[in-house]
């Protein structure tokens, strides 16, 4: 490993710890999410926002009429991505996944992602919140 | 020489190593420097811009010229040649922005700043300084943001940080800093001027004198902007006695009573 990429890596780890305390506290499960509303759902990436406290993963997914719609999932924090594997590269733009998880209380297009299932067959759990069904927090 | 002229000058030095320990001694040694006309300067010889800060300027309330406005000071503006160059689309977009700024701007709901409005936002930030890095304290948004002035580059596999990712270096005393990665979710000022994840930021940072500094982005975002374009301000130091940042918790007070969060109810 070069000195660069441990710096980078030391870098990743401070924000890490630094982000992740205020980020499983961020907000419950339950004040934007339905436990009663789990859904599964294949489609398109659109776009990953490698955000903090935690990412956002939007699909096209396509609807029995034939149109498309787009639907954003709370997905997880940047460093817990990387340290699974996953970064802007591993889950571009175009490709198929599927998620398992719940819909947002407001009804529109908006879930909470358990599991994902990317191009390559790989899942990956996110969601940290623990209040979520089935979370524990250290799952994030 | 006599001693007449030697007296006097050896006596003034004497009291000004003396005032330079006192002052070290209670962490003012930059105030002396002021004091004395000379830029403060770290060990390496390079500016020392610690302390904090704050515009007198009404950037944040619209970066352009704008006047007879309820919700704004007059203001000509901090945009080098007055408009910001919008792309056709991104145009609607701001004047969709513009109308719903009482509602939609992303500080009224407490998120962080962003580069560069958390520099001219006006209200204090404060600079703590190293040879290796320079760190930004924001009163706003709980915002850390660091400028790496250790020759190191952007990572590899970047995040779409809020604050981007900044590093910096010196052209003579003007520190340069290159600030990319950054997420579309923060505005330019209050007004619904906005940028996309595309947003690169060039920042110079120079003492006009030991207490201003002049600040200076270049502001490039190919989605949004047809070229790129320059925004500037002052900055002063804050020399009131005992002065500190204290987080403004403003636009997040009417939601104190969903947290910590609770558990679902059973």
């Amino acid at each position: 490993m070069s000195t660069k990429s441990k710096l980078v890596l030391g870098l990743a780890l401070a924000g890490f710890l630094g982000a992740t305390v205020p980020a499983n506290a961020h907000h419950a499960f339950s004040a934007e999410f339905d436990a009663e509303q789990p859904i599964e759902l294949k489609g398109t990436v659109t776009k990953l926002e490698l955000v903090n406290p935690h990412s956002w993963l939007y699909l096209d997914v396509a609807q029995p009429d034939g149109s498309v719609a787009n639907w954003g999932f709370e997905f997880g924090a940047p460093f817990s991505l990387k340290e699974k594997g996953v970064t802007k590269a591993t889950l571009p733009v175009g490709s198929q996944v599927s998620i398992q998880g719940y819909r947002a209380k407001n009804g529109k297009n908006f879930g909470y992602a358990v599991t994902t299932v990317l191009a390559d067959g790989r899942a990956v759990k996110t969601g940290g919140a623990q209040d979520a069904p089935g979370s524990q927090a250290a799952a994030q | 020489m006599n001693t007449s002229v030697k007296q006097p000058s050896s006596r003034f030095r004497r009291l000004g190593v003396a005032v330079v320990l006192a002052a070290g001694a209670l962490g003012l040694s930059s105030a002396v420097q002021a004091a004395a006309g000379k830029i403060p300067r770290l060990a390496n010889g390079k500016p020392d811009f610690s302390g904090i800060w704050q515009t007198t300027s009404a950037a944040d309330y619209d970066l352009e010229p704008h006047a007879n406005r309820k919700d704004a000071p007059p203001f000509a503006g901090a945009v080098e040649g007055g408009t910001i160059p919008y792309l056709p689309k991104a145009l609607e977009q701001k004047k969709k922005n513009f109308a719903a700024r009482a509602t939609d701007d992303p500080a009224l709901k407490g998120y962080t700043l962003g580069v560069p409005r958390g520099i001219y936002y006006p209200e204090p930030f404060q600079i703590f300084q190293r040879k290796q890095d320079l760190t930004q304290v924001f009163q706003f948004g709980h915002s850390v943001r660091t400028i790496y002035t250790n020759e190191t580059d952007h990572p590899k596999d970047p995040y779409d940080w809020w604050l981007g990712d900044s590093r910096g270096h010196w052209e003579g005393d003007t520190l340069v800093v290159d600030a990319r990665f950054f997420n579309d979710k923060t505005w330019f000022d209050r007004a619904g001027n906005f940028h996309s994840d595309q947003l690169h930021v060039v920042e110079r940072w120079t003492y006009l004198d030991p207490n201003t500094i002049e600040y200076k982005a270049t502001v490039e975002d190919p989605q949004v902007f047809s070229r790129p374009w320059n925004v500037g301000v002052i900055l002063y130091r804050h020399r009131e006695k005992d002065f500190q940042l204290i987080e403004d918790y403003r636009f997040t007070l009417d939601y104190d009573e969903h947290y910590p969060p609770k558990p679902p109810a059973q």
